[in-house]
């Protein structure tokens, strides 16, 4: 639709430079200029793990990631799993259809039988047979605030699931391994809580306007300079929703004509703007280098579709910390080609922001580079900070005009005011600007207990994928029943944790995800990670390795 | 519930096949069809081969292209619910060798019987037709359309 003044000029240059930079050797050939070669001709097939980053000299620290491949006799008996509960799906629904078994689901009235379907049948397969019998593990209603310990409430559910009723007791003090209580300001006492009081007696909750309107408050400009400062760019815009922030703000900076690369697994809000955007989206492989270097040279060689003419813009969006995986960005390299090949970068810093770096100021600082180099920053307040709502860091010219033409500061409402100062109470601990060493005293807490905690499920056997920093930790379960018996044995033992399978993720690759916090104390960590080996009472053949799928062989990781 | 949240794939229906260990998994229950079949005592080895290739053919053909679309919601907004799980795979050439060896097995077993012949060159066929490309999307006599 719109594009920012400047990039015209900026890939214009680039299409023409790429043509006459090339030296045609002998009989025109001209050789392969690709920045990051494949480094290695043979490949150890049973890991696909990145440990050896190719340009090592573009990282200060090492870089070590490991994304182990299911093993084989784990896959098949997963697809046994699922094709048995198929079986059984089909079985069940042969009963409901011949009423041998109520049906809970909806279906049309008799009168709408020859209708088209309101209800699509088979759409729904999956969830009746298979969501619902897990389903108590997920939507758990909590009645404290979300910090190292949670309090649930009690269900029970007498007809398998259907429906819950809640017992009026509450379950109290469960570790917390499911929140994004990273620097753990998830807390209703203390400083913020107080100034975010204060700040409601002042301004009230609600802003019932839009920015562009009335909604404009000093609290918005004060927390919008902090953050600018925080991050050590020029300019910053905050929004009340974090997801909005990506899935309304990519459109107004990308339209038709232009290019996106995004990750493999980027999250449903930037795949959600990049397809509002009408640009055309190429996706490369996860932080693979090599992937997006092709998809960058093929793309100013070849132009638009069938026009050939040149890309308007392109934009590369990756994550800081992806949530699934648990995997950090290859930053330096991505800003290497980015700067090669003249694209634009969106960083997406949702988990990554407060939690990585020595100065909780994200990706950025965690590799240590500037910040100048990240075109346009994103984030959100819903982590570390223990707010809600998202922010757009960049150069000035670029924060002024999503100020004019962002979908989220025309049309929706502004943060509320406490969420606002929440924001700002925290940023300066974080900061260290409130006079104290809470910050840096929660920073380090953060990293210790990530380094304890990974190590600790590493050395008992267990496969965790990702980063060795990234404070998110998915432990591999594969098999579909152990998703549903994980998430249960977890509770009855004290503990939440989140749990997801098929579809959201790949048919062989369910996992438990814990989120370590700087709240959690060691103690809490060895509770956990304990607990992760503890047998079913009932069990004595199983020597401890029930759960989470262990690595039987490998000890050299 | 949410369909394809870990990753920005809408319909993780076209990479179920393409996951670690599908092929063998898919030997293996080929293997064990084959071996229930033979413990029934008074059917004859020929007659158990071609019972082997004919249910194989079947299943394939109903999980294939009858059953249409997802058994959860995508977030394509339905893109693929008209279309079979054939249809909506990017590619599955491995099956059509598989569907080749076994007919060719089965030729050998039942010594080239004529009925043996013709059933299982039929029951091939009703598996290799629907997955030529000219075939992508065409409903013949508009059975199975909606």
């Amino acid at each position: 639709m719109t594009e920012s003044s400047g990039s015209k000029l900026l890939n214009g240059e680039a299409c023409q430079r790429t043509l006459r930079g090339k030296n045609a050797g002998k009989n025109g050939f001209v050789k392969n200029h690709c920045v990051f070669e494949h480094p290695r001709k043979y490949r150890r097939p049973t890991e696909r793990s990145q440990n050896a980053a190719p340009n090592s000299s573009l990282y200060k620290k090492p870089f070590s990631e490991s994304f182990e491949e299911t093993p084989l006799l784990v896959a098949v008996l997963t697809y046994m799993g699922y094709g048995i509960l198929t079986i059984f799906g089909y079985f069940r629904d042969f009963l409901r259809h011949w009423n041998i078994e109520k049906c809970h689901i909806a279906h049309e009235r008799e009168q709408q039988k020859d209708f088209v379907p309101l209800y699509q049948d088979f759409e729904n397969f999956y969830t009746r047979n298979l969501y619902m019998r897990i389903r108590d593990n997920w939507n758990r209603p909590i009645c404290s605030v979300p910090g190292a310990k949670v309090d649930l409430v009690e269900r029970v559910t007498h007809n398998y699931n259907w429906t819950f009723e809640h017992t009026g007791k509450v379950v109290k003090d469960v570790i917390n391994m499911g929140s994004y209580n990273y620097l753990g300001f998830a807390e209703n006492a203390g400083a913020c809580a107080s100034a975010a009081i204060e700040t409601t007696h002042a301004y009230g909750v609600g802003v019932a306007s839009t920015r562009c309107e009335i909604g404009n408050l000093d609290i918005h400009e004060e927390l919008e300079q902090l953050v600018a400062r925080f991050l050590g760019v020029e300019s910053s815009m905050a929004f009340g929703m974090g997801f909005a922030t990506n899935s309304m703000n990519i459109p107004a900076l990308t339209g038709k004509g232009c290019l996106i690369l995004s990750d493999e697994l980027n999250h449903a809000s930037l795949v959600l703007g990049a397809r509002l955007s009408g640009s055309t989206i190429r996706v490369f492989k996860h932080n693979n280098m090599q992937s997006l270097e092709k998809l960058l040279r093929d793309a100013i060689a070849h132009g638009q579709p069938r026009t050939h003419r040149p890309w308007k813009k392109i934009l590369i969006v990756v994550e800081g910390i992806y949530s699934m995986e648990g995997s950090i960005v290859r930053l330096p390299e991505v800003i290497a080609l980015k700067k090669r090949y003249k694209a634009y970068l969106y960083l997406d810093e949702a988990h990554s922001i407060g939690a990585l770096g020595p100065n909780g100021r994200g990706v950025v600082d965690y590799f240590g580079l500037d910040p100048k180099d990240v075109d346009i920053m994103m984030g959100t307040f819903t982590k570390s900070f223990g707010a809600a709502g998202g922010y757009i860091g960049g150069r000035k010219e670029l924060i002024d005009y999503l100020r004019c033409h962002s979908h989220s500061a025309l049309y929706a409402t502004s943060m509320s005011p406490p969420v606002a100062q929440q924001i700002i109470s925290s940023m300066k601990i974080i900061m260290g600007e409130d006079g104290s060493t809470l910050g840096k005293d929660r920073l380090r807490q953060l990293s210790e207990n990530t380094t304890y905690f990974r190590r600790k499920l590493r050395e008992m056997g267990f496969i965790i994928y990702g980063n060795d920093d990234s404070p998110v930790v998915p432990l591999m379960l594969y098999m579909p029943a152990k998703i549903g018996a994980f998430g249960r044995e977890m509770l009855k033992r004290n503990i939440g944790t989140v749990v997801v399978g098929f579809p959201a993720t790949p048919i062989i690759e369910s996992r438990a995800r814990f989120c370590v916090s700087a709240a959690h104390t060691r103690e809490m960590l060895d509770t956990v990670s304990l607990v992760n080996l503890q047998t079913p009472s009932s069990d004595p053949l199983h020597d401890g390795r029930v759960m989470g799928v262990r690595r039987s062989r490998r000890s050299n990781l | 519930m949410n369909v394809g949240t870990a990753h920005s794939e809408v319909n993780p229906n076209t990479r179920v096949m393409n996951s670690r260990g599908m092929w063998l998994s898919y030997t293996l229950s080929i293997g064990l069809l084959h071996h229930i079949l033979l413990s029934i005592p008074f059917v004859s080895v020929p007659v158990v081969w071609t019972l082997t290739n004919m249910i194989h053919n079947l299943c394939m053909y109903l999980l294939l292209h009858t059953v249409k679309g997802t058994p959860f919601q995508t977030p394509d907004q339905g893109k693929a619910r008209l279309l079979t799980h054939w249809e909506q795979m990017d590619y599955g050439v491995q099956f059509t060798a598989s569907q080749r060896v076994s007919y060719l097995l089965t030729s050998f077993y039942t010594k080239y019987d004529r009925v043996h012949f013709v059933v299982n060159t039929v029951s091939l066929l009703t598996v290799l037709i629907p997955k030529l490309p000219q075939l992508h999307g065409v409903r013949i006599f508009g059975i199975n359309k909606y």
